[in-house]
């Protein structure tokens, strides 16, 4: 389809809020920058599925046909989800949901507006390696984020680079939790599952029922293993025929800690029961590396000589 | 289907307005009801507004484009609406369950069927004559029945807002349902509530619409209506259908259903409201239902806000 939904313009007044600029379009919706009464920013998402083609002029949103109106509807829900997951979390790693409103026959998310970038284009910048430091500092606050989320019962299920926010102090802020759902109830998800390949769990792909805190912990795993690679590691659904995947252990080894690296190959593991079952588990496994480098005693290396055998 | 469709609630010299009303139609299938409250507080509106929405709602859930049994349907809306009413009474422990009256017209491959209980009315007129109406669930009514007062003695009688069946009621109501009657191009089906009939004899209501574009003498109507009501006007509504091609507009004013796609309703709810909110009884229930859910987040985002 050549016709894209035209984003609203600069200028352009949502109620009480001034629209800046677009900062971002995505499957589902268009992010812009806008100020609010008191000239402070935000930012505004816009629920407006791209699939459906609902506005090329003007504001009002309008359906091309019945069946579009349906589906329309039926996207909602999910961003609804999104809206009452985030409504309930105030954690300063998670993005902050300030009001929620309907206009122009579509429905809006105002959420607080954060400078700074994403963890993907920190990666992708970068000409030298992320450094340790750099990806123990970002993790261990987006797992304390994280935590969080699922204290309130909700799985994020789509944690990757491209979501997480870096602000200009260097703390993170975990973002779109479009694929957001309430999967630690009883309920099941019954909205289309969305993945990003190589950031998803296996079980996304096949066991829906088995998503559990496990699901976001392999995210978190191949989101450092991204940091390190930069790029993502190769997507669960194929490693489930055919596992390619080097450990990260392998990879970088001597490059960084070998605690940090076998952190993410248990994150990275295919079975979930395998995984970290908690973040609280993954943070005390973090928590548990050696800060700084101390001198093999002979017993490690004995170890280490032993164990490299064994491999 | 073709249909030109007219309907309009005035709040009379009352200070809420208790009654409801609202049409839907799919492709194939126009449903048409209306209903007066009862009772003081909320309790009137929020009944004709429960059972208004539960018809729409129902409606749209089995109009595919067409509905298996029409009267079934109404039937069933019937009790389904009384059976809410206690519901919703008991869920908030109201001491009175709010009750309404109720009238509701399918009308379905040219035919019409309709059904009601309490004293809102149907009339069919065809060529400026009554061929079929409702028969008032009220204690004056059955006087007349008796012939103990005469019809014209009804308007003023001292019992005359008495009836023994409603919506919502102590005892389960009494529905009656009409025949499946044939309707021919440019028979008016009227529905209106005892604040129209009351002050507007069905013989001058034939008289106003008849060899008139109704959406030009149907307003007229409302507004002579609602003066004749005088000081002490009841709320007053009506809905008016004239069936088939609107042959005596200069404008184009027949709604032509061929072009909803299958699935697909249009809906229009009474826009007189007064105490609950003007946008979510405009809207269809799904729209209500974004509301709650915007609502519900609102609501969220205050409570944990710190």
């Amino acid at each position: 389809m050549g016709v894209t939904n035209q984003a609203l313009p600069s200028g352009y007044q949502l109620l009480n809020y001034r629209i800046d600029r677009q900062i971002s379009r995505g499957g589902f919706s268009i992010v812009y920058r806008a100020f609010d009464d008191s000239g402070g920013p935000v930012a505004i998402k816009e629920y407006l599925p791209s699939s459906l083609v609902l506005r090329t002029e003007g504001d009002i949103v309008r359906a091309s046909t019945a069946e579009n109106l349906t589906s329309f509807r039926y996207g909602m829900k999910c961003f609804f989800e999104e809206g009452r997951a985030l409504a309930k979390i105030n954690h300063p790693n998670v993005v902050r949901v300030l009001n929620f409103f309907r206009a122009n026959e579509t429905v809006y998310m105002v959420m607080r507006y954060e400078r700074g970038r994403t963890l993907q284009q920190q990666i992708q910048m970068r000409q030298d390696q992320v450094s340790e430091r750099l990806v123990r500092h970002v993790f261990m606050h987006l797992l304390n984020g994280l935590r969080d989320v699922h204290t309130h019962k909700l799985l994020h299920l789509d944690i990757k680079p491209a979501n997480v926010y870096l602000r200009t102090d260097g703390s993170p802020v975990l973002l779109d939790f479009g694929a957001a759902r309430q999967t630690l109830t009883n309920t099941r998800p019954k909205l289309a599952p969305m993945y990003t390949p190589g950031f998803a769990a296996p079980e996304q792909y096949r066991e829906p029922d088995r998503l559990g805190p496990w699901t976001d912990v392999y995210g978190i795993g191949a989101s450092m293993f991204a940091c390190l690679a930069a790029f993502a590691p190769q997507a669960a659904d194929a490693r489930l025929s055919e596992d390619h995947l080097v450990s990260a252990k392998k990879i970088w080894a001597g490059g960084y800690s070998d605690n940090l690296l076998e952190v993410i190959d248990w994150c990275l593991r295919l079975d979930p029961l395998e995984r970290p079952q908690s973040v609280f588990a993954l943070q005390k496994a973090i928590r548990d590396i050696p800060p700084r480098k101390r001198k093999l005693t002979f017993l490690d290396t004995l170890k280490k000589k032993l164990f490299s055998e064994v491999v | 289907m073709h249909f030109t469709i007219f309907q309009e609630s005035r709040k009379g010299q009352r200070k809420v307005n208790q009654d409801r009303l609202a049409y839907t139609y799919s492709r194939e299938t126009l449903l048409l009801v209306v209903a007066d409250g009862m009772g003081g507080h909320a309790g009137g509106e929020i009944a004709a507004q429960i059972a208004v929405r539960l018809f729409i709602e129902r409606f749209q859930q089995e109009a595919k484009p067409t509905l298996k049994n029409p009267l079934k349907f109404l039937q069933d809306s019937m009790l389904r609406a009384h059976q809410a009413l206690g519901s919703y009474a008991n869920q908030f422990s109201m001491l009175e369950t709010p009750r309404t009256t109720c009238v509701a017209c399918l009308v379905q491959s040219n035919y019409a069927y309709w059904a009601h209980v309490g004293d809102s009315r149907l009339y069919l007129f065809r060529k400026g004559g009554l061929i079929g109406q409702t028969k008032d669930h009220s204690k004056v009514q059955y006087l007349v029945d008796q012939g103990i007062i005469g019809a014209d003695e009804i308007i003023d009688h001292p019992d005359r807002n008495k009836i023994f069946s409603c919506l919502g009621g102590m005892v389960d109501p009494v529905i009656d349902l009409s025949r499946r009657t044939p309707l021919r191009n440019g028979d008016l089906i009227v529905l209106c509530t005892d604040g129209l009939w009351s002050v507007y004899p069905q013989e001058e209501i034939a008289r106003a619409l008849t060899g008139t574009p109704i959406l030009k003498s149907s307003p007229t109507l409302m507004r002579e209506a609602e003066l004749r009501g005088g000081p002490e006007g009841d709320n007053l509504s009506m809905i008016v259908v004239r069936w088939g091609p609107e042959t005596l507009a200069d404008e184009p004013t027949t709604t032509i259903t061929e072009t909803l796609g299958l699935g697909e309703f249009q809906t229009e709810i009474d826009r007189t409201l007064t105490l609950t909110d003007r946008k979510g009884a405009q809207r269809d229930l799904t729209d209500d239902e974004i509301e709650r859910a915007i609502a519900e987040i609102q609501a969220t985002i205050k409570r944990y806000r710190r």
